[in-house]
C-alpha cells in the first residue's frame, strides 16, 4: 500500500474530454506511483457537488463547443466553491475550454457570446473579432514551444483552437511564445499562472510531453497536502518525459 | 438524357478508359471532375436509372455499403457501388457515369449503394434523391479537420430534410441519432441480446463523446452498452429512451479475431470478420436487405459466401510471422480494435506505428483517448512502436505501465522488428500513412505481392 494519496477531480471529465486531457492524469499517476503516492480520480459532473477540500488537482480539460454551453451553465452553481478552492492555493490545470471558462466570457466560432466564471480574469474572444490582428479568421493550430522565464523550464506540445485568450490581472503566462502562436497569436503569451492555478491551450496532453511541468505541479500539491515531506527532493530521481 | 449530358457522359468514361488503361487504377475522381466541369446536372439526370441507398457516419461506411451491395446482389437486384475512399461529390460522380447499369435480374429497379461522406451528403442527396439513407455511427474523427460530432450530424440531416420521402435507416443504439428535426419515416437497428434481468444501470466511461440526451442535455445512463456510446440508453431525469428496434441482433454467440457469430431477429449469421463493431455493419445490411425485401437466408447466404469483402483486417506472412494489419485513427476505432484483440485466444505481440501526417490527423492528442490499458487484459505478450511519431507513442504506453521491446522510428527495419517478436502472431496497428509506408516496405522486401 501506498503511504500517500493524491485525490485527484476531473471536472466534466465526461463531457470535457476533446482532445486526450485526461493523459494529464494519467501522467501525474505514472509520476506519484513512482515516488509511492496513490492517486484517486473522481468525476464531479452536472449537478454533483464541487466539495474542493476533498481534493489535492483538478483537471478542467476542454470540450466540443455542444458540450462546453451545457457545461458552462452547470459550472455557474459551482462558481463559488471553485473560486474558494483557487484562493486557498488549490492546485488545477485548466485546458483549452476549462482555461477559458474559468475567465469571464468565451466566443464560440459561430459568434455565440458564453459566460465563464470569472473566478479569473481573462477573458476569450473568436478568431475573427475586431481585436484579432494575427491570422484573423484562422485556427491556431500546429507545434507550439513556449519558455517559462522564472523557471527556466521550456515546454512543447501542440496546439488547436479557435478562441483567443487575453490574459488579465494578476495573471502571469504560462510562458512565452518562441515556436507557434500561443493565446492569441499576438502578445506572446501561452497559457496563465495564477496563484496554483496553470492554464493552457496546449494538447499532446502537456503533462505527458513535458515531465519537468508535471513533477512540479505535483510537487506543489503533494506538499500543500504534507508540507513537512520534501517532494521536490522525492522527484528529483525521477526522470522525466520530455519530446 | 441531352446531348449535354450525353457527352458529359461519353467524356467521363474516356477518361476512365484512358485512366484505367494507362494508369492501371480504377476509382479515381478525375471522370467525375470532367463530368461536372461539362454539365453540373450529370448527376440529377442520371437519378431516373436507379434506386440510391446512402450510407454514412463515421466508421463502418466501406464494410456496410460492400455488405450491402452483396446482400442485394443476394436478392436478385443489379446493384452499382463506389469503391472505398472515392466517397467525395467527384469520386461519386465518376462512379455513377463509368459503372454500366444493368437490369435487375428481379425484375426490379437497379441499386446504386453509395458509400458518402458526411459532409458530401447534403449535395449528393440533392442531386438524386435517395430511397433510403443509412446511418451507422458518429464519433470524434480528427477534429483538426472534420469539427464537432453534432456539426457533422447536422450536415446528415441536412441532406435528409431536403429528400422527406428517403426513408432514413438509424443506429437506434447511438444517441445522436435520436436527435435531428425531420419527419421522414425511420427504421432503427440495434442490439437487443441482453436479457432485461441483467440489465445494468452504467453510465459510458469518461472518454466518451454523445451521450447527451436529446430532450433535455443530462448525461444519458445504460442499461448495456456494446462499444463508445452505444448501447441501449435511457435518461433518468425524464422517460426518453432508446427507440423501438425493428432489426435486431438477437444473440452474440463467438467473437474472435478471425470470425462472428450471432443472430439477428434469431437468424443464426456469420462473419468472416472480428470485432464486435463490425457486427453492427452486418446489422444494417441486414436490415436494408430486408427492406428491399430480400430473404434472411439469402443474406445469410450473402454474408458468408464473400469472406474476401472482409479484407480490411490484412494477414501477411513474413518469415516464420503470422502479420496482421490493423488501421487507427481515432479512440473509437482503437479501442475497438483493443476489444478485438482481446477476444484472441492466442499469445501475440504488438507493434503501434503512429504518423502525424495531414492524412493521420496531425493532432495525436488522441492517442491518450484510446484506452491501451486495456491490453492489459490480453494475451500481450511483447510491445514495440514506431512511425514517425514514435516518441508520443512509447510514452503513451509506457505510461499506461507496459515495457517497450523496441522502438522504430525508420520503418525500413520493420521486418526485423516483427522478427525479434517473441510470438507467431504479431499485430501491427498503425494510423493511415504509416500503414501506407509499412505496405511500401512490406511490398519492398516482398512479402505484399500486389499492387493496391
Ligand atoms: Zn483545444
Amino acid at each position: 500500500m501506498a503511504d500517500y494519496t493524491l485525490n485527484i477531480a476531473h471536472l466534466y471529465g465526461d463531457l470535457m474530454n476533446t482532445y486526450g486531457d485526461y493523459g494529464n492524469i494519467i501522467a501525474l499517476k505514472y509520476y506519484a506511483k513512482q515516488i509511492g503516492v496513490q492517486v484517486n480520480v473522481e468525476l464531479v459532473s452536472l449537478n454533483d457537488d464541487f466539495d474542493g477540500h476533498a481534493y489535492d488537482f483538478v483537471l478542467f480539460g476542454g470540450g466540443q463547443d455542444y458540450e462546453e454551453t451545457i457545461v458552462a451553465h452547470d459550472l455557474k452553481n459551482k462558481a463559488g466553491q471553485i473560486k474558494d478552492y483557487i484562493e486557498n492555493n488549490g492546485p488545477l490545470l485548466a485546458v483549452c475550454g476549462g482555461f477559458q471558462l474559468l475567465g469571464h466570457y468565451m466566443e464560440m466560432a459561430d459568434g455565440s457570446k458564453v459566460d465563464g466564471i470569472g473566478v479569473m480574469d481573462h477573458y476569450t474572444t473568436n478568431m475573427t473579432a475586431d481585436e484579432v490582428q494575427t491570422l484573423k479568421g484562422q485556427r491556431l493550430t500546429g507545434d507550439i514551444t513556449i519558455k517559462n522565464d522564472e523557471t527556466g523550464e521550456t515546454y512543447h506540445g501542440f496546439e488547436n483552437h479557435q478562441g483567443r485568450t487575453f490574459l488579465g490581472k494578476g495573471e502571469r503566462a504560462l510562458g512565452q511564445v518562441t515556436k507557434g502562436q500561443g493565446n492569441n497569436g499576438m502578445d506572446q503569451s501561452e497559457g496563465v499562472i495564477y496563484h496554483n492555478v496553470y492554464g493552457s491551450y496546449f494538447h499532446g496532453p502537456i503533462f505527458t510531453r513535458n515531465g519537468n511541468l508535471a513533477k512540479r505541479v505535483l510537487a506543489t500539491a503533494l506538499s500543500r497536502k504534507y508540507p513537512d515531506i520534501d517532494w521536490q527532493n522525492k522527484l528529483a530521481d525521477v526522470s522525466a518525459e520530455s519530446f | 438524357m441531352t446531348i449535354k449530358s450525353t457527352l458529359a457522359k461519353f467524356s467521363a468514361k474516356s477518361s476512365h478508359w484512358f485512366l484505367r488503361d494507362i494508369l492501371h487504377r480504377g476509382g479515381t475522381s478525375l471522370p467525375g471532375k470532367l463530368a461536372v466541369a461539362i454539365d453540373p446536372d450529370i448527376l440529377h439526370k442520371l437519378s431516373n436509372d436507379f434506386d440510391l441507398v446512402i450510407v454514412t457516419g463515421t466508421n463502418g461506411k466501406t464494410l456496410t455499403t460492400a455488405l450491402i451491395t452483396r446482400v442485394l446482389e443476394a436478392g436478385g437486384y443489379s446493384v452499382i457501388t463506389n469503391p472505398s475512399g472515392s466517397n467525395m461529390i467527384q469520386g461519386i460522380t465518376g462512379t455513377l457515369l463509368t459503372t454500366p447499369i444493368k437490369p435487375s435480374p428481379n425484375g426490379k429497379k437497379p441499386v446504386a449503394v453509395l458509400e458518402v461522406d458526411e459532409a458530401n451528403v447534403e449535395r449528393i442527396a440533392q442531386a438524386i434523391p435517395p430511397k433510403m439513407f443509412v446511418l451507422t455511427n458518429i464519433f470524434r474523427d480528427q477534429l483538426d479537420r472534420y469539427g464537432e460530432i453534432y456539426t457533422t450530424y447536422l450536415k446528415i440531416v441536412a441532406g435528409i430534410r431536403k429528400t422527406p420521402d428517403a426513408v432514413v435507416l438509424t443506429n437506434a443504439d447511438s444517441p445522436i441519432f435520436a436527435r435531428g428535426n425531420f419527419n421522414n419515416h425511420r427504421i432503427f437497428y440495434g442490439f437487443d441480446n441482453v436479457a432485461p434481468v441483467d440489465y445494468q444501470d452504467i453510465k459510458a466511461p469518461n472518454n466518451t463523446d454523445g451521450i447527451l440526451s436529446p430532450t433535455d442535455n443530462s448525461v444519458l445512463h445504460y442499461n448495456f452498452i456494446t462499444y463508445a456510446n452505444l448501447g441501449k440508453y435511457f435518461s433518468v431525469t425524464d422517460n426518453f429512451v432508446r427507440p423501438q428496434l425493428d432489426y435486431r441482433v438477437t444473440s452474440v454467440d463467438q467473437l474472435n479475431p478471425k470470425f462472428s457469430e450471432f443472430s439477428i431477429d434469431n437468424t443464426p449469421l456469420r462473419i468472416e470478420i472480428g470485432g464486435l463493431y463490425n457486427i453492427y455493419n452486418a446489422l444494417a445490411a441486414y436490415a436494408v436487405g430486408r427492406e428491399f425485401g430480400v430473404k434472411p437466408s439469402d443474406i445469410k447466404t450473402a454474408f458468408e459466401s464473400n469472406a474476401q469483402i472482409f479484407g480490411r483486417q490484412e494477414s501477411i506472412q513474413v518469415k516464420d510471422k503470422d502479420v496482421t494489419i490493423l488501421l487507427i485513427k481515432n479512440p473509437v476505432g482503437t479501442n475497438s480494435v483493443i476489444d478485438m484483440m482481446m477476444t484472441d485466444p492466442e499469445p501475440f505481440s504488438l507493434i503501434t506505428l503512429l504518423n502525424a501526417n495531414y492524412a493521420d490527423g496531425i493532432d495525436t492528442s488522441w492517442i491518450w483517448d484510446a484506452e491501451f490499458e486495456n491490453l492489459h487484459n490480453a494475451k500481450l505478450t511483447a510491445l514495440a512502436t514506431g512511425g514517425q511519431r514514435y516518441q508520443d507513442i512509447t510514452v503513451r504506453l509506457k505510461m499506461a505501465d507496459f515495457n517497450i521491446e523496441g522502438t522504430y522510428p525508420d520503418l525500413s527495419k520493420i521486418t526485423e522488428a516483427i522478427t525479434k517478436m517473441p510470438t507467431k502472431k504479431v499485430y501491427i496497428a498503425a494510423t493511415y500513412t504509416a500503414m501506407l509506408q509499412l505496405r511500401e516496405q512490406l511490398r519492398a522486401q516482398g512479402y505484399i505481392k500486389e499492387e493496391f
